[in-house]
This record gives structure tokens, C-alpha cells and sequence, in this order.
């Protein structure tokens, strides 16, 4: 269970990012969070995994007050919790295998159960026969899966995808979608930061949405994006 | 990769692996973890090589320095300690001086302040010295035996203290109520020697020291940019690192890997440089005299060769290490 008590981040020149968010999310749930640019949405994601740190108020994951991680805990709470993003974040120079694998050479994981794990994590999101390419030679749909991929490596309880679509047609965005929900579908909690409405409607799951920092509303099963 | 794998049991700590848990992702095998940071740390190393090569180069030319140093206080004790062991004034005395008159001349000696410490060498010890000296030498034995009797003479050996008034010991001398039993009086300025090679080498120390100073500060800056320039050339890399939970170690080590490659190059490139140089001095001071070759500055370096590479590789991988970790506190925040 994730739990934002009363989180307020105000940055340096003043401005408030979050205004007091108070949010409950249960393991195994399918949040959508929406809302326009700047609303919050990412600065919300981003203290999941101590990336941002509130002003005031606390982020709790599972009873654990993220305040008490100590900075060299944080790289193990990051193997907890995978990410996804608008700019997929993969390396050019590797492959889609050695970009998937690179996740976990850096945590110290053994070769050969690297090469296990890469191989059963690339069929999960369908891109077996793609796994020699390079990320330019895919198309963004691939990139992004393959960016699931790496997001899945670590076996993680919650996903966390910020604006995953952002940068992919119709067709790519409900592939990405429908491989979430696959990934939700086997107990992952899933958090969906999005401000495409087509996509939140087809969804019809709990939709929070955000405005100027502050939780303004929050509908449970079956929600649509109302702005 | 089944369900209940990727899904350990939600009552467990959140960031602790549970101990059932058949997933060991966490379990880091720090053989694994070295390796692969040894490989991108020599990756980082080769990436920009001119600016590898760079930084070796000036750390190479700081432990050049710093060993010159070393050799250069080696030399300077290892002479002074030539002529610290050499006798200031020798008085021989005539073949028919008692005993007791030299070992009167002894007691008084002994009595000036300026006197550290006075030798008597028998006419006996005087000739086993003599035929140990020449033991290879049959014609001079012959000759000895030849003699029949023991031709040499009694000696006192004189040191004089630290500051070596050998000319006070030898007046004293000079005007000693049995002056008529000594034969001749000998004496070396030793110390106006030592004084001179002190003076030299502590110049020498001086400006060795300010040079080594000031090149260690360009070392350590010129290895500092380097690894600065590396970790921002590499930037996306740790991003993405850190965004899959690489350690700290993991994201740092393979820059800290890197310094201690600088070091260890610039330490065996200076060995290199170091060995052959210190032989071409040694030979040059052969042919200058041959009582300061007795020294044999090349016969010590190698016969202690395991602190000369301790010293040299200890310099260098401290200066390594020591900048990439300046550089990795102040722009890669682990």
C-alpha cells in the first residue's frame, strides 16, 4: 500500500508543485493520474523513489516512511519499483538485450541468471526476435516496451509509468497500455501518469486528477478524465 | 519468471529482500561486481586517451620527481654516513712508545669535550689488520714473514663530536707532554665534507620538495578534470543508473577504477624511467671516485627494490585515487 499524507513540495522560487495531496493506493491498483502540465503529476512519481523529497507530509510505501531510507537504501528501493518514461531513457550504444541486462549487471546479478532473466522478461513484452537491435533500429512502441522490459527486471511490486504514451501514436500507445495492464492483471500495482483523455476513458480504472498541485479529484473504478 | 516470483509477500519490508524469497537479485557477489567495475573502469580509461594519457604523463613526471627525491636522500645519508664512519685524526706513534704512555695520551684525549671517542689499535691488531687487508697479496705476507718481527706502530684513532674541532684535538696533541712518543699526526676535515653534502642536499630537498608540491597539485587537477570530463561525457549512463537501482559503488567505482589505472600506468612508466637512471648516475660516480661508487646506488634500488615499488606505486594510487574520489563527491553526489 502506498500512502501520501498530506505531501506538500515547494521549490526554491516558491513555487508549490504539490499542495497538500493526501492519497491512499492499495496494492494491485490501477491508478491513472492526470492532469495538465505542471499539474504534479511527476513531481508525485518521483518521490516513490526518493528522486524529490516533500517539504512537508509523508510518503509511506508498505508501512515504510520513505523520511527513514537512508541514502545508500535508495538504489534497493529503486529494484523495488520500476519506472517508465515519456523519453524511454534506454542507451544507444547497447542492444535491446544488453539494455534490459545492464539493469542488472549494475545491481551485481550473475551472468548467467542475467541471461535468464533478460530472455524470459524481452518475451513478456513481445520482443524476443528483437533483442540483437539497437534502439534506433525500433520503432517507438518497441522502445517503449523495451523500456517495460527493463522496468520489469527486478520483479518489482509497483510500476511506475510517467507519461508513457507521450511520445507514441494511437496504435504504439495501446500496446504499451494493454502490456500494463497485463502487468497489473498478475498483482503489480501500476501508477499511470497521463494527460491523454482517450487513453484514461479506455482504461476505466480509478482516476486521480490534479490541478495547479493540489488533488481535486478522485474517482474510484470505471473514472474518466474530466478536466 | 512466474507470478508468485515476482511478487514477494506484501507484510515484508518493503526494501529488504526477503530471506524465502527465491529471488537473489540482491544478494551483490562482490567478485561479479569487481570485475565488471575493473572492466568499465579500464573502458572509461580508453574512452578519451588523450586525456588518459595526459593525466598519466603528469602524475609519471610528479613520481619522477618523487623518487629523484628518494634517491637523492639515500644518497646523501648513505655519504654522510661514509664519512660520519671515517676517523677524524689518526696519531701513529713510534715503534718504542710504551703501552702505557700511549694509553696515558688515550685517558686525556678522552677528557676534551670536543673528543667523541678515541680508538687504540696495538701494534699486534695493527698487523692483523694488515695481513687481512692484504690476504690475497703473497708477496707482501712473504715479505712479513720474511721480517721476522712486527713492523708497524701503535695508533690512536681519534673521532671528534658532531661539530668537529679536529684542530683544537690535533694542537691538544701537539702540545702533549709525551709528544715525543708520536710518530706523526693525520688528520681529515670529514666534517667540513658533511656539512658541505648536508647544505647541497638539503637545497636540493628543498626545491625537490617545492617541485614535487606543485606538481602534485597539477597532477592531482589535470586527473580531477579528467574523471570530471568522463562522468559528464557519461552522464545519460548514470541517470539510467541510477534509475535501476545501481549502487553507489557500482556508479562511482568504475571513475575511482579509472584513477587507480592512472596511477598504476604513471607508477610503471616511472619505474621504467627510474631503474635505468639510477644505473647511469651510479656509473657516473664510479668514474668520479671510486670511494662514493663503493656506495653503488644501483646495487642498493635493486636489492631493495620491493620499497622503491611500494613507495612509487603507494604514491601513485594515493594521487589517483585521492582525485577521482574529489571528483566523484563533487559531481556525481554519491
Amino acid at each position: 500500500m502506498i500512502t501520501f499524507k498530506k505531501v506538500t513540495k515547494k521549490y526554491k522560487d516558491d513555487f508549490t508543485a504539490l499542495d497538500d495531496v493526501s492519497l491512499e493506493i492499495k496494492d494491485g491498483e490501477f491508478v491513472s493520474l492526470v492532469g495538465a502540465a505542471g499539474a504534479g503529476k511527476s513531481t508525485l512519481i518521483k518521490m516513490l523513489i526518493k528522486e524529490e523529497v516533500p517539504s512537508s507530509g509523508q510518503v509511506i510505501i508498505d508501512g515504510m516512511d520513505l523520511a527513514d531510507v537512508a541514502n545508500r537504501e535508495i538504489p534497493f528501493l529503486r529494484r523495488k519499483i520500476g519506472t517508465i518514461f515519456q523519453d524511454f531513457k534506454l542507451l544507444d550504444s547497447k542492444t535491446a538485450f544488453e539494455n534490459v541486462a545492464f539493469a542488472l549487471e549494475v545491481s551485481g546479478v550473475h551472468e548467467e541468471e542475467i541471461k535468464e532473466d533478460t530472455t524470459q522478461v524481452l518475451a513478456i513484452v513481445g520482443l524476443s526476435d528483437k533483442h540483437r537491435n539497437f534502439p534506433k533500429e525500433m520503432s517507438g512502441g518497441e522502445k517503449q516496451r523495451l523500456a517495460i522490459a527493463r522496468a520489469l527486471i527486478h520483479r518489482p511490486k509497483i510500476i511506475l509509468a510517467d507519461e508513457p504514451t507521450g511520445n507514441l501514436d494511437m496504435v504504439n500507445s495501446y500496446e504499451v497500455i494493454k502490456l500494463l495492464w497485463k502487468i497489473n492483471e498478475i498483482g503489480t500495482t501500476v501508477i499511470l501518469a497521463t494527460h491523454n483523455r482517450e487513453i484514461v476513458n479506455t482504461i476505466g480504472r480509478r482516476v486521480v486528477t490534479l490541478e495547479q498541485g493540489k488533488l481535486v479529484r478522485d474517482q474510484a473504478e470505471g473514472g474518466k478524465y474530466i478536466i | 519468471m512466474n507470478e508468485h516470483k515476482r511478487h514477494p509477500k506484501s507484510d515484508d519490508n518493503f526494501i529488504a529482500e526477503p530471506v524465502d524469497s527465491p529471488h537473489a537479485h540482491q544478494a551483490e557477489t562482490t567478485g561479479v561486481a569487481f570485475s565488471r567495475i575493473l572492466k568499465s573502469g579500464w573502458i572509461s580509461f580508453k574512452r578519451n586517451p588523450v586525456l588518459s594519457i595526459g593525466a598519466t604523463g603528469v602524475m609519471t613526471l610528479t613520481l619522477l620527481v618523487f623518487s629523484g627525491l628518494l634517491m637523492l636522500n639515500f644518497f646523501t645519508a648513505q655519504t654522510v654516513n661514509y664519512f660520519n664512519d671515517k676517523v677524524d685524526i689518526t696519531a701513529y706513534f713510534k715503534l718504542d712508545a710504551k703501552e702505557d704512555q700511549i694509553l696515558k695520551i688515550q685517558n686525556d684525549l678522552q677528557k676534551l669535550p670536543t673528543v667523541k671517542e678515541v680508538g687504540y689499535v696495538s701494534p699486534d691488531q695493527a698487523l692483523a689488520e694488515f695481513k687481512e687487508k692484504h690476504k690475497n697479496n703473497q708477496v707482501i705476507l712473504d715479505s712479513l714473514e720474511e721480517l721476522g718481527k712486527n713492523p708497524l706502530a701503535a695508533s690512536l684513532n681519534v673521532r671528534a663530536t658532531e661539530r668537529g674541532e679536529f684542530k683544537e684535538i690535533a694542537d691538544f696533541l701537539e702540545g702533549h707532554d709525551l709528544r715525543a712518543v708520536i710518530d706523526k699526526i693525520n688528520y681529515q676535515e670529514n666534517q667540513v665534507y658533511i656539512n658541505r653534502i648536508q647544505a647541497i642536499s638539503r637545497g636540493l630537498s628543498w626545491w625537490g620538495l617545492l617541485t614535487s608540491l606543485f606538481l602534485i597539485i597539477v597532477a592531482v587537477l589535470v586527473m580531477f578534470n579528467t574523471i570530471r570530463f568522463a562522468i559528464y561525457n557519461q552522464a545519460r549512463e548514470i541517470e539510467i543508473m541510477r534509475l535501476v537501482g545501481a549502487s553507489n559503488w557500482h556508479i562511482g567505482g568504475p571513475f575511482m577504477m579509472a584513477g587507480v589505472l592512472y596511477g598504476l600506468f604513471a607508477s610503471a612508466v616511472t619505474l621504467i624511467i627510474f631503474y635505468p637512471l639510477v644505473y647511469f648516475i651510479t656509473r657516473k660516480l664510479v668514474s668520479l671516485d671510486a670511494d662514493i661508487a663503493a656506495l653503488n646506488l644501483f646495487g642498493y634500488f635493486v636489492s631493495h627494490w620491493y620499497l622503491v615499488l611500494l613507495a612509487i606505486l603507494g604514491a601513485g594510487l594515493v594521487l589517483g585515487i585521492g582525485s577521482s574520489l574529489i571528483a566523484i563527491r563533487r559531481h556525481l553526489k554519491v
